[in-house]
C-alpha cells in the first residue's frame, strides 16, 4: 500500500508527462475499442445477411446430401411430413422450421418479337435467352420465420404469397442480364408465350417446366451468388415430380449461439439417416472472412498497443534517469531491488488502470452511440442495404480491462529492472 | 565487543584500463556509543571507507564485522537488509524523497520493511522523533517547503527511525550555514549522549571535528596512526 501511494505521487510529480502518457493510452484504447466494435458490427451484418437472409441457422438433410450437392441432390430427398417438422420444432432452441428444395433449373425468356412468317430466324438480339439458375424452393410463410431478413431485401415487388404461386424471385443482376423485368403486381398476367419458362430435370432426368413471371428481385448477399432464384415450394415440387418431398429443412434458433447445441440435439433426434449442420459449417467462407478480420484487428491492435507501450517505456526510462539519486537513497535506506521493480511496475499499472478504464469507457460510449445510430454500409461483396451496428462483447471489455493495465505494467518492467540494478553507491553520487 | 571491526580492508576500482586503489588495508575499530569523525583531504578514501562501513559498497579484500556479524561477502539484498536494520544514513544533500512529506520521509525505512509495523504505531514513533529533532510542526510539509537545516533534521530523524546501531553521516554540514551547522551538530551530540547512538562522520568541517570524541584521519587510503 505504501508503494502504491508512492507510485501515485510519483505520477503526479511530472503532471505534463503523465498526462501525455495517459492521453496516449486513452486514445489507443478508444481506437482499439471502436475498431473492435465496428468489426463486430460488420461481422454481425455479414452473418445476419447469410443466416437470417438466406440460409437459416441450422440445416437438416439426408445423409450424404452435402457431399453430393453438386451432383445428385434431388436423389437425397425426404418426405415432408408433419411428424418430422414437429420433431424438429420440439428441439429446445428451435423457433421455426422451413422446408426447401435446392435444385438446378433453366430459365428461358420469350422472344421479343413473333417468329417471322417466312421461316427465317429472328435476329439474335430479338431471340429469347436461356440461362441456368440455382433455384431454392421455399414455403413463404415458414421461410419468413427462418430467414426474416430476406423479405426486407426484396425489391420491385413482393415475395410470392403461396407455395403454388406462379411468380418467382430472381437476383436483380441476373434478371437485368436476361432482360427480365418484374411483373407489376395487380396487373393481368401476360400471355403464356410472353411468360418465362422454368425448366428442371426431375430425379429421373425428365425435363419438366412451368410458365412463371418474375414477381420480385433480390439483391446479392455475397460475391458470386448472381444466378439464384426463389421458387414457390409447390411449384417446384410439381416441376420436379416431388410432391410431398423436400431436400432440406432450415431451422431458426434462439439464442443465435445455440446453433451447435441444436445441431447436436437434432442429429440425436433424427438418427444416422440424416445430417445436420450449423450455418458456420455450411458457409466456412464466413469463418475465414471473420478470422481474417480478427487477424487484421489483432495486427492493428498490436501496433497500437506497441506504440502506446513504447511511449510508456520511454516515459519510464526518463523517469528512472531523473530519479537516480532518489532510487539510490531508497536502496541505501534498505529498500530491496524487487521493491524498486514493484514501484515502477505499479506506476505503469496505475497509468494502465486509469488510461484503460477511461479509454474503454469512452470507447464503449462511442461504440454504443454508433450502434444506436447505425452506420449504413453494405457487407463486403453484398448489394443488400445493411446498417452496421457496432457493439462490444463483455469478453472484449473484460480482456481489455485486464490487458491494458497488464500491458502497461509489463512495459515498465525494463525501466524498472534498470532502476533496480543501480548501485546505491553510484546512484547517490549522481547530481 | 566493538560495533565496527575492519581488518585489512582494501578497495580497488577499474577505471578504464587502469586500476585505482582507494583503500590500502584499513584496520579500524569503533565501539558502541562513539561519536567519531574521519577526516582527510579529497581523494584520501574517506567516502569509500564510509560506503564500505555503510554496506553501500563491498571491499575488494579484508574482513568487516558489523555488530558482531561478518558482512564482508553478503549479497546485494542481504546488505540492503543490514542497512535497513542496523545503519542510518545522513547525506550531505539530505536526499529526501520529494513526493513524501516529512512524516512519510521519516517513516520510509520502516515502511518498506516486509514486517512493517502498523501505521498508527509507526506514526507514534515518527511523532516522538520529530519532536526530538524539532520538526513536530512540520510533519505534513513537503521537503521543498523546508529550510536546509530542517531538511537535515528530517534526514537525521529518518536515520534514527529504525533504531540503528550506527548512524553514518557524509559531510552532514557541508550544505548548511554556520548557525544551522552548530544546531545540527548539537542535535547529533545530544542524541549520542542521551540515546547512545553511535555516530561516524566524514567531514572537512573543523566545527564537527572540534565536537568529536574521537577523530581519525585517512590519507592515501590508509589510516594515519
Amino acid at each position: 500500500m505504501a508503494l502504491l501511494k508512492l507510485a501515485v505521487r510519483n505520477l503526479r510529480r511530472n503532471r505534463r508527462r503523465s498526462t501525455i502518457t495517459l492521453a496516449a493510452m486513452i486514445i489507443g484504447t478508444v481506437a482499439m475499442t471502436c475498431l473492435r466494435g465496428f468489426i463486430n458490427g460488420q461481422q454481425r451484418v455479414i452473418i445476419d445477411n447469410q443466416v437470417e437472409g438466406r440460409m437459416g441457422a441450422v440445416q437438416v438433410h439426408k445423409r450424404g446430401y452435402i457431399a453430393n450437392v453438386l451432383t445428385s441432390p434431388l436423389a437425397l430427398d425426404m418426405a415432408d411430413t408433419p411428424e418430422l417438422r414437429q420433431k424438429l420444432a420440439k428441439i429446445p432452441g428451435v423457433v421455426a422450421v422451413a422446408p426447401r428444395i435446392e435444385f438446378g433449373a433453366m430459365l428461358s425468356t420469350p422472344d421479343k418479337k413473333p417468329q417471322p412468317d417466312d421461316g427465317s430466324l429472328l435476329p439474335p438480339a430479338d431471340q429469347g435467352k436461356t440461362s441456368f439458375i440455382m433455384a431454392t424452393a421455399i414455403d413463404p410463410q415458414a421461410e419468413a420465420l427462418v430467414t426474416p431478413l430476406r423479405n426486407s431485401f426484396i425489391r420491385g415487388g413482393k415475395l410470392f404469397a403461396s407455395v403454388d404461386a406462379h411468380d418467382i424471385v430472381l437476383n436483380d443482376d441476373f434478371a437485368r442480364g436476361l432482360e427480365v423485368a418484374v411483373h407489376p403486381e395487380g396487373t393481368p398476367l401476360p400471355k403464356v408465350e410472353q411468360q418465362l419458362a422454368l425448366l428442371a430435370p426431375d430425379r429421373d432426368g425428365a425435363l419438366n417446366g412451368e410458365n412463371v413471371v418474375m414477381g420480385a428481385a433480390l439483391p446479392s448477399f455475397s460475391p458470386g451468388d448472381r444466378r439464384i432464384g426463389l421458387v414457390p415450394l409447390g411449384t417446384a415440387q410439381r416441376i420436379l415430380r416431388m410432391e410431398g418431398r423436400v431436400t432440406e429443412y432450415s431451422l431458426a434458433v434462439s439464442p443465435f449461439d445455440a446453433a451447435p447445441r441444436v445441431r447436436d440435439a437434432a442429429q440425436a433426434a433424427l438418427g444416422p439417416d440424416f445430417e445436420v449442420h450449423t450455418w458456420s459449417e455450411l458457409m466456412p467462407f464466413i469463418g475465414t472472412l471473420t478470422n481474417t478480420q480478427d487477424f487484421i484487428f489483432s495486427v492493428i491492435s498490436g501496433v497500437f498497443l506497441a506504440v502506446v507501450l513504447l511511449g510508456i517505456v520511454n516515459a519510464m526510462l526518463m523517469t528512472v534517469l531523473e530519479r537516480v539519486r532518489e532510487i539510490g537513497t531508497m536502496l541505501a535506506v534498505g529498500m530491496r531491488r524487487v521493491q524498486i521493480i514493484q514501484l515502477f511496475v505499479m506506476e505503469g499499472l496505475v497509468i494502465g488502470i486509469v488510461g484503460g478504464l477511461l479509454g474503454i469507457a469512452l470507447g464503449y460510449l462511442i461504440v454504443t452511440l454508433a450502434g444506436h445510430i447505425g452506420i449504413p454500409l453494405p457487407a463486403p461483396g453484398a448489394a443488400v442495404p445493411s446498417v452496421v451496428k457496432p457493439f462490444i462483447t463483455p469478453l472484449y471489455l473484460v480482456s481489455a480491462l485486464v490487458g491494458v493495465p497488464v500491458g502497461a505494467s509489463l512495459a515498465c518492467l525494463w525501466p524498472a529492472w534498470r532502476a533496480s540494478r543501480l548501485r546505491p553507491v553510484e546512484a547517490l553520487q549522481t547530481a | 565487543m566493538n560495533l565496527i571491526e575492519l581488518k585489512g580492508i582494501q578497495k580497488s576500482y577499474e577505471l578504464g584500463k587502469t586500476t585505482v586503489t582507494a583503500l590500502r588495508g584499513v584496520d579500524l575499530s569503533i565501539a558502541k556509543g562513539e561519536f567519531t569523525v574521519i577526516t582527510g583531504p579529497s581523494g584520501s578514501g574517506k567516502t569509500t571507507l564510509l560506503n564500505i562501513i555503510g554496506c553501500l559498497d563491498r571491499a575488494s579484500a579484508g574482513r568487516y564485522q558489523l555488530d558482531g556479524q561478518d558482512v564482508s561477502n553478503r549479497d546485494f539484498d542481504d546488505l540492503a537488509g543490514v542497512r535497513n536494520q542496523k545503519i542510518g544514513f545522513i547525506f550531505q544533500n539530505f536526499n529526501l524523497i520529494p513526493v513524501l512529506d516529512v512524516a512519510e520521509n521519516i517513516e520510509f525505512p520502516c515502511a518498506v520493511r516486509k514486517d512493517a509495523e502498523k501505521p498508527e504505531v509507526l506514526r507514534q514513533k515518527v511523532e516522538r522523533l520529530a519532536e526530538a529533532v524539532g520538526l513536530k510542526p512540520y510533519l505534513h510539509h513537503k521537503p521543498d517547503e523546508l529550510s536546509g537545516g530542517q531538511r537535515q533534521r528530517v534526514a537525521i530523524a529518518r536515520a534514527l527511525i529504525t533504531g540503528p546501531a550506527l548512524v553514518l553521516a557524509d559531510e552532514p554540514t557541508a550544505n548548511l550555514d554556520s548557525a544551522t551547522s552548530e544546531q545540527i551538530i548539537d542535535l547529533m551530540l545530544a542524541l549520542n549522549r542521551e540515546q547512545g547512538v553511535t555516530f561516524l562522520f566524514s567531514t572537512h568541517d573543523a566545527r564537527v571535528v572540534k565536537h568529536a570524541k574521537r577523530a581519525l584521519e585517512i590519507r592515501d587510503g590508509v589510516m594515519v596512526p
